[in-house]
């Protein structure tokens, strides 16, 4: 109950810090989120709905990396973005750009393995149909995607769910820097070293209540367009 | 003209399509009869470039349209399921009315029976123009009615663009009507070609009479 008093008191009025907190979670979730999607979403219809020598090994490899621990995927892009490192020179660590590029890193394969799976067996009828039209693949590929939007929906709020939870990768690149960098996960994270158990646990819950709000949004949205 | 030579189709060790030559001449109407299994659909989809042959060779025309088995319908209403294929809002009504489903336009396509979804999915494919039209079981789910609108249709639209057509089908009556040349097909491989009319009174082989003799015209 503690810990619920406190969450109310942040919100209300809201906490200045926490509001800066909240903002750079969402900023960083939204872009690597819409990224990702814009990546993943053509590839993984492409990858679904056509057949190419190659494919099986190209999914091994995605299916893989859907399993890439993050701070696996946190020291690759460490290492690419430090002073010495080939990208170093763009100055980006500690940011919130590659805090978004470690997430893009980790959710593509996610959203690229989700969608395909998705094309491959909920969509057949739709490829078959669209072959015996004469449609191209991208043609094929787009009407994948309008039918199977609910689903490939839920594979938009999977990668978000991935990129707002995610803690490793973020805070080897962003450095969970106050008033910079510091997303919920790594609020969370430092305030239990911390010994502040009753904040930490209020973090988590205004946390939960993001994701259960965008979720409920998306929900709304979806079923508003369900009906063909 | 459809050239098929030595064509094979296997799933692992079963073989089950084996066809050591057989040709389609342009502009003319076959149809494709045979038990379940016994490869019409697998020949339809090899000849569409649906699935890939095991081994042979495969000659179509450029331009081929394959309607499925299983018809879908997708979002949308039915002029929008046939506008989706390139025709017009005219073409479209002119198209639904030929098949009996002008008073549906403007209805929600997946709210269609299954003999509507047919009929619709057939005015998508012949808003197309095309050298080789592949037709699997186009009256499988429609009534007599709808059977009869369907044999019109393709009958139009044969006569229209001269086209080749190969067309898998149950009915006699469609083979009856509509095609020149019947093909039983049974395990994969032919068991008796020709008119429709003379394997019907007089089938090639034991197989093929087995299978025909159900069919009343």
């Amino acid at each position: 109950m503690e810990s619920f008093r406190q969450a109310f008191e942040l919100l209300f009025p809201p906490d200045k810090e926490l509001l800066q907190i909240i903002g750079v979670t969402l900023k960083m979730s939204f872009f690597s989120t819409l990224i990702s999607c814009l990546i993943g979403l053509p590839l993984g219809s492409l990858i679904g709905s056509q057949s190419f020598r190659g494919k099986s090994f190209i999914k091994k490899l995605i299916h893989t990396l859907m399993g890439l621990p993050p701070v696996v995927a946190g020291l690759v892009v460490y290492s690419l973005f430090t002073h010495y490192g080939p990208l170093g020179r763009l100055n980006m660590l500690f940011t919130v750009r590659v805090m978004v590029v470690a997430q893009v890193m980790l959710i593509t394969p996610v959203v690229i393995g989700l969608t395909s799976s998705f094309i491959e067996s909920a969509s057949k009828p739709v490829i078959e149909t669209a072959r015996g039209l004469g449609f191209s693949g991208l043609k094929t590929a787009r009407l994948c995607i309008g039918e199977g939007r609910s689903s490939l929906f839920s594979v938009v709020l999977n990668a978000f769910g991935r990129s707002i939870a995610e803690v490793g990768a973020v805070s080897i690149v962003g450095g969970n820097i106050q008033w910079k960098t510091r997303v919920m996960t790594t609020a969370i994270m430092l305030e239990t070293n911390k010994g502040k158990f009753s904040f930490a646990i209020a973090l988590g819950i205004i946390l939960l209540l993001i994701a259960f709000i965008v979720n409920a949004l998306a929900s709304f949205t979806v079923r508003e367009n369900a009906d063909g | 003209m459809v050239e098929i030579k030595s064509l094979k189709k296997c799933y692992g060790d079963r073989t089950v399509l084996d066809i050591p030559e057989l040709v389609f001449e342009n502009g003319t109407v076959t149809a494709l009869a045979g038990a379940n299994g016994s490869g019409k659909t697998t020949l339809l989809r090899i000849l569409a470039g649906i699935i890939k042959k095991t081994e042979g060779s495969v000659k179509t025309p450029a331009s081929v349209l394959y309607l499925p088995q299983q018809c879908y319908a997708f979002r949308g209403n039915l002029i929008k399921n046939i506008t989706l294929s390139g025709a017009d809002e005219k073409e479209a009504s002119v198209l639904l009315r030929k098949l009996g489903l002008d008073n549906l336009a403007s209805k929600k396509a997946k709210s269609l029976s299954g003999g509507e979804l047919q009929r619709l999915a057939l005015c998508r494919i012949l808003s197309k123009k095309c050298e080789l039209l592949l037709l699997d079981e186009p009256t499988s789910a429609c009534d007599a009615r709808g059977a009869q609108l369907v044999t019109e249709a393709i009958n139009d639209y044969k006569e229209k663009y001269g086209c080749t057509v190969i067309m898998s089908t149950h009915s006699p009556a469609l083979a009856v009507n509509s095609a020149q040349r019947l093909i039983v097909l049974g395990s994969g491989r032919i068991e008796a070609d020709g008119a429709p009319s003379d394997i019907l009174s007089s089938p090639e082989s034991q197989w093929a009479k087995s299978f025909t003799s159900g069919w009343k015209i």
